[in-house]
């Protein structure tokens, strides 16, 4: 029983940040945009973190920053697709490509190095009497809250509609008074708190430690969970925790099977089961709910 | 108002009273979507005012156009198709987040539905319902926020004529409620049955109007509408000296009685016997269906839509298989061949939909005038776009499109000239036999009766044509026959005279 606490606490750890990055997709791509750069800005919101609690030491200041930051960046990634018509493709690579290269780079510069940074604490823990829970961060709490949060915002609230018209026929929002640049805007900046939620849980949710490219394909597995989820919250939610399983899956058969099987096969369980997971939503589903062309307005 | 390098909207003032029902006419590319869409904020004019019961408005402002109580109706509707009913009542109402609960949602959609008396599911999603339930859910959507002014962009362009009267009604009831209508239309007889004033626009500036209906007759619209030429021009006289000429044909100057044109020698056009489909997928099955298309004559297929006319498209196109049957294009058997070879034979189509079956909209007016006579060519033949762009802005001034450049997309083209460019590949020097599928629908009166003098000129050169159409109008107006289609089958012929009650019996399926 024991074991079992263990293991499940090991994929909510582990399966909390694919979450939040599940959910920035989601939003965004609600609003007609396919968020390539969830692994960018994920990595900026954990750079932010530890190196807010190592400078100032307070995890409020940290998290602050790295909501900025993320937000920010998500408002460039929105700034270029939508004002200067590139590629949404191409520019959510890049932004991947500057969160990766500019965190390792601006660790450089602060701390002289590029060696990991560790911070002296992290996300303040759940703690009480909850035995292997009690160690979980609060962000693994705060999750399914979220989760449902964003469930009801999309699929009950008039904003959610015309979020998800912004998506689909650009020229229905804008026919009712709602600007679908705007839209996009609002839902770029949900995207970035979430992606500084999902950062800030996997650098700071029980590590402490901030490394490069220590976000390592999340952001992608975020992005393959929001197709998974065919676009749905809570759908997406599911497909991140099943990633997660079967990661934590694997490592578990690499202490029990080690050695038998290699060890990278194991280490490329959830990244296959990513794969068979896209597969079978194609499968299954008549695809997901954004227009896949932003930038032609319907205008007819 | 300019669009690329067209003047859409020039200096036009026009005085609407409140209340009542007002018709805006024009021919497509006259600006009357643009002056809709200028009222209700979504284009901005680059100057003028706008004023609602004396107050003025931000101009290119949605928002504070509907808060003033402006309402537009798009001609192809703006509901996003992934939506409930209920969903696309509710993303359009104003105020703030605007949190509900399912039954919430459900219970508003339904007192809305129920005080328009409107009989729809509001748990269907849009993209299920039939066109005239969207237009009613779209019209349902711009009411619900207590619309003073209702826009109507071309309402009755999309709709199977029976549910035209009963959008009228509609309409009609709304103008008593007080509500002002404007309702942008281009036939005079809907004019006539609905509107009270009219007001009349070309080339994007203002003709006339609003003059009470009841005081002016069709006639003069239809000049006014059309400017100084006679209200039925012949703009179909120019192009038959190059692109609609049989290769065969030595006089063209000379008009003889159909059938006798001059290709009548060749016979056989179009032939079927005996065709049945059963893939059920493809929509209704035909069943036993036997016509004969000869040269040199305009048959019509006539009969409410979805009663076979797509798949009988699907077929004749070798999109969908014959289970039984034959079918000969120019007396060769055809049931087997390939689109590309049956296009060899002169089969020629002007499918339903031109904006998607039709053109490629994202592609350049050359590329989508040249994919017919590529169709036949080996796939990896080179082309040479130099010379297809010369080729194709001389058919392009043939066929008087108006367009700025052949390398414009061709979603950026009003419908008529969509169609003009459709026509334009379909009916070149090899034509014999000719589909043409709801040829005008959408098109205003100008473009209208260019493409049946285009068709009544392709018949005269010989070819054979046969007129899928639910405009009865239309039918009555340049078919030779008239073949009516019920369910997949084929039910009675008609002759001229044609009558208008025996032929809607028979569409109908009532004791004909």
């Amino acid at each position: 029983m024991v074991d079992f606490h263990e293991f499940f606490v090991a994929i909510l750890r582990s399966g909390t940040p694919l979450v939040y990055a599940a959910m920035a997709g989601v939003i965004v791509q609600r609003s007609g945009i396919w968020h390539l750069g969830l692994e960018g800005i994920m990595i900026i919101g954990a750079c932010a973190t530890i190196v807010g609690i190592v400078l100032t030491h307070s995890f409020t200041i940290a998290i602050l920053a790295a909501t900025l930051t993320c937000v920010a960046a998500s408002a460039l990634q929105w700034f270029v697709i939508e004002k200067l018509r590139a590629n949404q493709i191409i520019v959510g690579l890049g932004i991947t490509g500057i969160g990766i290269g500019g965190t390792a780079f601006a660790v450089e510069i602060i701390f002289g190095s590029l060696a990991a940074v560790s911070a002296p604490f992290g996300v303040p823990r759940i703690g009480g009497d909850f035995g292997p829970y009690s160690r979980l961060s609060i962000l693994v709490l705060a999750m399914p809250f979220v989760v449902l949060a964003i469930w009801v915002l999309l699929s009950r609230t008039r904003f959610g509609l015309r979020l998800a018209a912004a998506g689909e026929h650009p020229f229905a929002a804008r026919s009712v008074g709602a600007n679908p640049s705007v839209m996009r805007l609002l839902a770029f900046a949900a995207g970035g708190i979430l992606c500084a939620l999902a950062g800030a849980e996997l650098a700071a949710g029980s590590l402490q430690i901030f490394a490069q490219n220590m976000v390592a394909g999340r952001g992608f597995m975020g992005f393959a969970a929001v197709i998974f989820g065919g676009g749905h919250p809570v759908g997406s939610a599911l497909a991140a925790a099943f990633f997660s399983l079967v990661g934590v899956a694997g490592i578990r058969m690499q202490i029990h099977f080690g050695a038998f099987v290699s060890h990278d096969l194991l280490l490329c369980l959830p990244y296959l089961a990513t794969v068979l997971g896209v597969w079978l939503t194609s499968r299954t589903r008549r695809g997901t709910r954004a227009a896949a062309q932003i930038a032609e307005l319907q205008d007819h | 108002m300019t669009f690329g390098e067209i003047t859409a909207l020039a200096d036009i003032s026009i005085d609407f009273p409140a209340g009542g029902i007002h018709a805006v006419v024009g021919q497509n590319g006259a600006g009357k979507t643009t002056l809709a869409r200028t009222i209700a904020g979504i284009v901005r004019p680059d100057t003028g005012s706008l004023h609602i019961h004396g107050q003025d408005i931000e101009t290119g402002n949605v928002q504070s156009a509907r808060r003033a109580g402006i309402e537009l109706v798009h001609q192809s509707f703006a509901l996003p198709p992934s939506f409930t009913v209920a969903e696309a009542l509710e993303f359009g109402r104003g105020g703030g987040i605007g949190f509900f609960s399912r039954k919430e949602l459900a219970r508003r959609a339904g007192e809305l539905l129920d005080t328009l008396e409107m009989d729809i599911d509001p748990d269907s999603r849009i993209r299920d319902l039939p066109i005239e339930l969207q237009q009613a859910v779209e019209i349902a959507r711009a009411l619900s926020s207590n619309a003073r002014i209702l826009i109507l962009d071309e309402p009755t362009a999309v709709l199977p004529p029976p549910e035209i009267e009963s959008l009228f009604q509609r309409i009609r009831k709304l103008g008593d409620s007080g509500v002002t209508v404007l309702l942008i239309l281009h036939k005079t007889r809907e004019i006539e049955a609905v509107a009270d004033s009219i007001t009349v626009l070309r080339n994007g500036r203002f003709v006339a109007g609003p003059l009470p209906c009841e005081e002016i007759e069709a006639d003069r619209v239809a000049e006014m509408i059309m400017g100084t030429e006679t209200e039925k021009p012949d703009p179909g006289s120019g192009q038959s000296d190059g692109m609609t000429r049989p290769a065969h044909d030595g006089d063209p100057g000379q008009v003889k009685p159909m059938p006798s044109g001059p290709a009548s020698a060749y016979g056989s056009a179009l032939e079927l016997s005996g065709v049945r489909t059963d893939d059920t997928a493809a929509g209704i099955c035909l069943d036993d269906v036997t016509l004969s298309v000869k040269c040199g004559e305009i048959v019509g297929i006539a009969g409410v839509e979805g009663n076979g006319q797509a798949t009988l498209m699907r077929v004749l196109a070798g999109l969908a298989g014959v289970s039984e049957g034959r079918m000969d294009v120019c007396g060769t058997p055809a049931g087997e061949l390939t689109l590309a070879q049956r296009r060899s034979l002169g089969l020629r189509i002007i499918p339903f939909d031109r904006n998607s079956e039709g053109l490629s909209l994202t592609s350049m007016l050359w590329e989508n005038w040249v994919a017919g006579e590529l169709v036949g060519k080996p796939l990896f033949s080179l082309i040479n776009p130099p010379d297809i762009r010369q080729r194709c802005t001389a058919s392009m001034s043939i066929w008087g499109v108006n367009y700025s450049s052949v390398g414009q997309h061709a979603g950026s083209l009003s419908g008529g000239n969509c169609q003009k460019l459709i026509l334009a590949r379909e009916l070149d020097d090899a034509a014999r036999t000719v589909i043409a599928a709801q040829p005008t629908r959408g098109l205003d009166i100008g473009a209208t009766s260019f493409v049946w003098s285009t068709l009544r000129t392709a018949r005269h050169n010989g070819c054979g044509i046969l007129l899928i159409s639910s405009d009865l109008d239309e039918l009555f107006e340049i078919s030779d026959r008239i073949l009516v289609m019920r369910s997949g089958r084929i039910v009675c012929q008609f002759g001229p005279p044609f009558d208008v009650v025996q032929t809607g019996r028979a569409m109908m399926g009532a004791a004909a």
